[in-house]
């Protein structure tokens, strides 16, 4: 069972992981005093594969003060039903998918129609660094360094007409690649919207990547929507198709449960759901629960766009 | 009192989940989020531990084989240690002990309701398995246990609702219920195999510690 500690394992990654190491030991002590009489505890949760880029982020935190969760964290545990409904088999499930060549269509009510591949995309804009709270609908969360742009800029670009008053957003459909696509329980491809001014709204991000780095497959590869003030759901992956459309899309989710699942999503502890808490959460690498709050803690940025509208009608 | 072959290889395979949490679990890798990972693996170990001793008073009809019944007893008994187990995890873990988070939960949740309903009814089988207990009880012990088709039932429901959107899993466990359920209907009653292999013999007595099979 013993590891070999590689040399480049000690500093720097050392600064971030190793608040969550404490937390780790902390629930080893308590569960496992309660099983056997004493426990040693070993750090091989961490990955020894360091990359120079993830340490630029040891020390950052969120607007909040919330400690970056690690890297393998965001990596290993996913939920990307296309793949599996596992949340650590994507990581393995998705290893070889491509996602080079890619091509993202872009139409529907808009003056300027596009295509852009994965090069452009990647390389359009100059790629910015938001590290958003990610709130999933199933009570646990995460803090993510993304990197990418608004999508707004893109919006700039096509020019959506004022017929369009929904955005939707469609993921690959590839069932060789994508074994999960052929899970019967489920309405394929994954389909998601936003609301015009949800999507010219400057927190809603296209992003490209993580911790510096391009994203993973199982996180979304090449581009995803991340929008920090909504259930995790609605951060569609992977996505081939933005289409700007005049009626509310239904997405995925809300086909399979429309009393579960509203196409607004937001975050919102005082709306209840009959399997989750939403009124608390666990934050992957800590113990315990923290309360969950209004809008993900973005209501200051957000809670305009809702003004007037009962959200427990519209949730 | 002599401990049979069946009780200790039985005892051993019932402790293996709990092995194996506990060596992820110092080895750190139970997953990103270990609380969700222990719920699931207790919650799905007492399923099917609970669906097991379901099956085991059939099966030793139709097999005539009374390895059966420890069987039935052992894995009733770590049905309930589980679900125990899947509680505590709920409760200590993950909510901390904090009545201000789990009551609204629970009043707010019908799945959580009935699997605290179908927890305390288990306390009451549980404890009545303990021999002297259950000689006590004489034949009120076999109607207070009938009360695990109701309780099994109920957790059908749990965990109905507590999957999310993927229908396949729930309804495979749905359809081993009615399977074990369906053994006992009076007309299946005469349903039995002439005569048992002799090599079948020899296991059953074999693990039973019994020198002239049954």
């Amino acid at each position: 069972m013993s590891r070999k500690i590689q040399p480049s394992e000690i500093t720097p990654e050392a600064l971030y992981i190793s608040r969550r190491r404490f937390i780790k030991k902390a629930f080893l002590s308590t569960s496992a005093s309660l099983l056997i009489a004493s426990c040693s505890t070993q750090e091989s949760d961490i990955n020894p594969t360091l990359d120079p880029e993830l340490s630029a982020f040891s020390s950052q935190t969120d607007d909040q003060g919330n400690i970056l969760t690690p890297y393998n964290d965001i990596t290993g545990y996913t939920n990307y039903y296309e793949f599996s409904t596992s949340k650590t088999q994507p990581t393995e499930l998705a290893k070889n998918f491509v996602t080079d060549p890619w091509i993202i269509k872009i139409d529907g009510l808009v003056n300027n129609p596009t295509t852009l591949d994965r090069d452009q995309l990647l390389s359009m804009f100059e790629s910015e660094e938001r590290i958003y709270r990610m709130r999933c609908v199933e009570g646990w969360s995460m803090v993510i360094p993304w990197k990418g742009f608004p999508l707004k800029k893109i919006l700039d670009i096509v020019e959506p007409t004022s017929d369009a008053k929904y955005v939707r957003f469609e993921t690959v459909f590839d069932p060789e690649q994508m074994p999960g696509q052929n899970n019967p329980s489920f309405p394929w491809p994954y389909v998601e919207g936003l609301r015009m001014d949800e999507a010219y709204h400057d927190l809603t991000l296209l992003a490209t990547g993580i911790y510096g780095k391009n994203l993973t497959p199982q996180n979304g590869a090449p581009v995803r929507l991340v929008v920090p003030w909504k259930y995790g759901f609605k951060s569609i992956k992977s996505i081939v198709h933005i289409e700007f459309v005049d009626e509310m899309p239904v997405s995925l989710w809300m086909a399979v449960g429309p009393s579960e699942y509203g196409f607004y999503a937001n975050v919102n502890p005082n709306v209840d759901h009959p399997r989750w808490s939403q009124a608390t959460e666990r934050r992957i690498g800590e113990s315990g629960r923290i309360e969950t709050q209004m809008f993900n803690g973005y209501e200051d940025e957000v809670a305009a766009l809702y003004e007037g509208m009962d959200l427990t009608i519209n949730f | 009192m002599k401990i049979s072959r069946i009780q200790i290889i039985g005892n051993l395979i019932g402790l293996l989940p709990a092995v194996y949490i506990l060596y992820e679990t110092l080895t750190g890798n139970l997953s990103a989020d270990p609380i969700r990972t222990t719920t699931i693996i207790t919650g799905r170990t007492s399923i099917y531990a609970m669906l097991l001793s379901l099956f085991c008073t059939p099966l030793a009809r139709i097999f005539r084989m009374s390895v059966f019944h420890p069987i039935r007893k052992i894995s009733g008994l770590f049905a309930f240690y589980y679900a125990f187990a899947h509680f505590l995890i709920f409760s200590f873990f993950d909510y901390q002990l904090n009545l201000d988070w789990i009551i609204p939960e629970i009043k707010q949740k019908p799945f959580l309701q009935v699997g605290l309903i179908a927890l305390i009814l288990l306390i009451p089988l549980a404890v009545s398995s303990f021999k002297p207990i259950r000689q006590k009880l004489g034949k009120y012990w076999k109607k207070i246990h009938r009360l695990v088709f109701f309780i099994a039932a109920i957790i059908l429901v749990h965990i109905t609702i507590a999957s999310k959107g993927d229908i396949v899993d729930p309804i495979v466990i749905i359809a081993i219920y009615i399977l074990a359920m369906s053994l006992r209907l009076p007309q299946l009653r005469s349903l039995k195999i002439k005569s048992l292999p002799d090599w079948l013999k020899h296991v059953n007595a074999y693990l039973t510690n019994k020198n002239n099979a049954s």
